[in-house]
């Protein structure tokens, strides 16, 4: 690499690793915090002087958790939208950036630019009006209302153009000279070439979707219905007297999420470093 | 190297010449090109563009979102002049607004190529440094709220916890009127951080070996290459973190809704959070919208002012 004198400097190279260590030590702490208050008692985590860790693990506030929430419902909730939400924006995206990056039709140019401004439109801005329309049609407190202004994303539309018009028209002009349908051609030839981009917006929309709070708290109402978002919402008034709980309950709901990105971080920041470039 | 945004979009000219197809073949395919768009296109109008119309229309109405939108009563730019001459936790709000996102873009971008710089040079174990710093970015906003209210808790927040232990005096951090705010800002930078690590760090190994060697040839020191070399090349990637950081800071809701609700005396209320309380809790819509008209534009401004500076400089290296 490029700094040859680095290796000279073992000073410099310790002072690196402290202020990385001491880094990741701020960033890992919280989450490490959260699952020791989780198997403390209620009084221990108040005790003063504070106690560092459980005098014996309380495994029970993870066993009795569902009892105060219905954490697998949580999970088939979030688990359930995000899915509709991520195949929705995948398929649209790459059927409107299909067309746009290798089809000629009137209109084209006026309805990219469209889609283009409304990249730039913040949610909150929408967000009286959208929920007036769900409301208007009767979708509070449903699925459906909670999914349907998620389905389709402009940025996404935006990104896989910019992929697929990358691909060589031979490969379309020959697939038809085969005699390949147009929605053939999509399938089969523009969406195994796509695959990276496609899991990049992937995860980009299920995160944003597994995630979102403000969407789900103004359309949901039932305990049936609500994502884990809205449960560690709905878990807040345990706080103080039973942070406890509240501990294990946000740490049930976040965990296995970080277990996942830990397998899979190579593609998560990879497609980051792409998109972010790229977008 | 990166282009920003839609800026390098519009490149080939050619396609962009508007042509109806003659054959009917060709019909076809414009028919089924048709058919790809069509379904996204009319839900962006629907939950998009027909929207932000009628946001700004209702923002210049009264409305309490129950009577019928025909017989809104029609209140001309009040809302806007009431927002900005009467309504002190609006003008508190913005105030607010401004100061989370200046602490947390400031923030982010000098710690965020700091530790990129860091990551970049010779170290071990890169890919275990990334996921520790990443960690926060994927956990909902929401999770890491709770987390922190806990952590800063003025009674027994760990926090507080070593401080006191150390003898000094117990601080209310999140409960404090001067205090809650840049605790909100620390979250916040906490919890986005690695995301520009992330990018700073795919900018810095954009950057060709080449000029650095060249740069050692001509003698030059480390501070001249990262004032000469790293700075100036860098400068796109800079562009995207400052922009897209000011947009999404300027929006903060979620962290802020679930750790102080904007109290203690509103001095953490946000703009985005006052515009929930006043359109949801309080039913005055036109007003919201009004809120959400003012900071779009604020919004937009700040954009344009940002890329002209980073870019015109950019541009001129």
């Amino acid at each position: 690499m490029r700094d040859e004198t680095a290796s000279l400097q073992p000073l410099g190279d310790a002072l690196k690793y402290l202020i990385l260590v001491a880094g990741a030590f701020i960033m890992v702490f919280p989450f490490i915090w959260m699952m020791i208050a989780s198997l403390m008692t209620a009084g221990e985590i108040q005790l003063r002087p504070p106690v560092w860790l459980p005098a014996e693990p309380q495994f029970r506030n993870y066993t009795e958790l569902p009892q105060k929430i219905p954490i697998a419902r949580l999970y088939f909730n979030s688990l359930f939208t995000s899915a509709l939400i991520v195949f929705g924006v995948l398929l649209s995206s790459s059927l409107a950036g299909f067309a746009f990056a290798k089809y000629r039709f009137p209109g084209r140019e006026f309805l990219f630019y469209l889609i283009l401004a409304t990249m730039m439109i913040p949610f909150f801005v929408t967000l009286i009006p959208v929920f007036f329309i769900v409301r208007q049609l009767g979708w509070i407190d449903t699925y459906q209302g909670l999914v349907a202004p998620g389905l389709t994303s402009a940025y996404g539309i935006f990104l896989m153009r910019q992929f697929i018009i990358t691909l060589p028209d031979e490969l379309i002009d020959a697939a038809r000279i085969d005699g390949a349908s147009e929605l053939r051609i999509f399938w089969r030839i523009i969406v195994p070439l796509v695959k990276p981009a496609l899991a990049t917006l992937g995860t980009f929309a299920f995160i944003g979707a597994w995630n979102n709070f403000l969407w789900p708290l103004l359309v949901l109402n039932s305990r049936e219905l609500m994502t884990l978002p809205l449960g560690i919402n709905s878990m807040k008034s345990l706080y103080a007297d039973n942070t406890n709980l509240l501990m294990a309950g946000t740490a049930v709901a976040v965990i296995p999420m970080l277990v996942v990105f830990i397998f899979l971080q190579r593609y998560f920041i990879q497609g980051i470093a792409l998109t972010g470039l790229k977008g | 190297m990166a282009k920003i945004g839609a800026l390098g979009v519009l490149g080939d000219k050619q396609a962009w010449l508007p042509d109806i197809p003659k054959t009917p073949l060709m019909r076809r395919r414009m028919l089924w090109a048709y058919a790809f768009v069509a379904a996204p296109i009319i839900a962006l109008i629907v939950f998009l563009l027909g929207p932000i119309l009628f946001s700004g229309w209702v923002s210049l109405h009264r409305w309490d979102m129950l009577s019928p939108v025909s017989e809104m009563p029609w209140r001309g730019l009040s809302n806007y002049s009431y927002l900005l001459s009467k309504d002190p936790v609006f003008l508190k709000s913005l105030g607010n607004t401004f100061y989370f996102a200046i602490g947390g873009v400031g923030a982010n971008t000098i710690l965020g190529l700091g530790f990129a710089l860091l990551l970049n040079s010779r170290i071990r174990g890169r890919a275990i440094w990334r996921v520790l710093y990443f960690m926060p970015v994927i956990t909902a906003p929401l999770a890491l709220a709770v987390m922190f209210s806990f952590i800063f808790d003025r009674n027994f927040g760990v926090v507080n916890n070593v401080i006191t232990g150390l003898g000094l005096p117990r601080q209310p951090f999140l409960s404090g009127p001067n205090q809650a705010l840049l605790t909100l800002v620390f979250i916040a930078v906490y919890q986005y951080i690695g995301y520009y690590i992330v990018i700073f760090l795919a900018g810095l190994q954009g950057i060709p070996q080449d000029y650095y060697d060249a740069a050692q040839v001509d003698g030059a020191g480390r501070i001249q290459e990262f004032r000469y070399i790293t700075l100036p090349l860098l400068r796109p990637v800079m562009l995207f973190v400052v922009v897209t950081n000011t947009i999404g800071a300027l929006q903060v809701f979620d962290l802020v809704f679930a750790t102080t609700g904007g109290a203690p005396a509103n001095s953490s209320m946000t703009v985005v959070l006052h515009m929930y309380n006043t359109a949801f809790k309080f039913s005055r819509m036109g007003r919201a919208s009004a809120m959400a008209f003012i900071l779009f534009a604020i919004i937009m401004l700040i954009t344009i002012v940002q890329v002209r500076l980073l870019q015109d400089r950019a541009y001129g290296d």
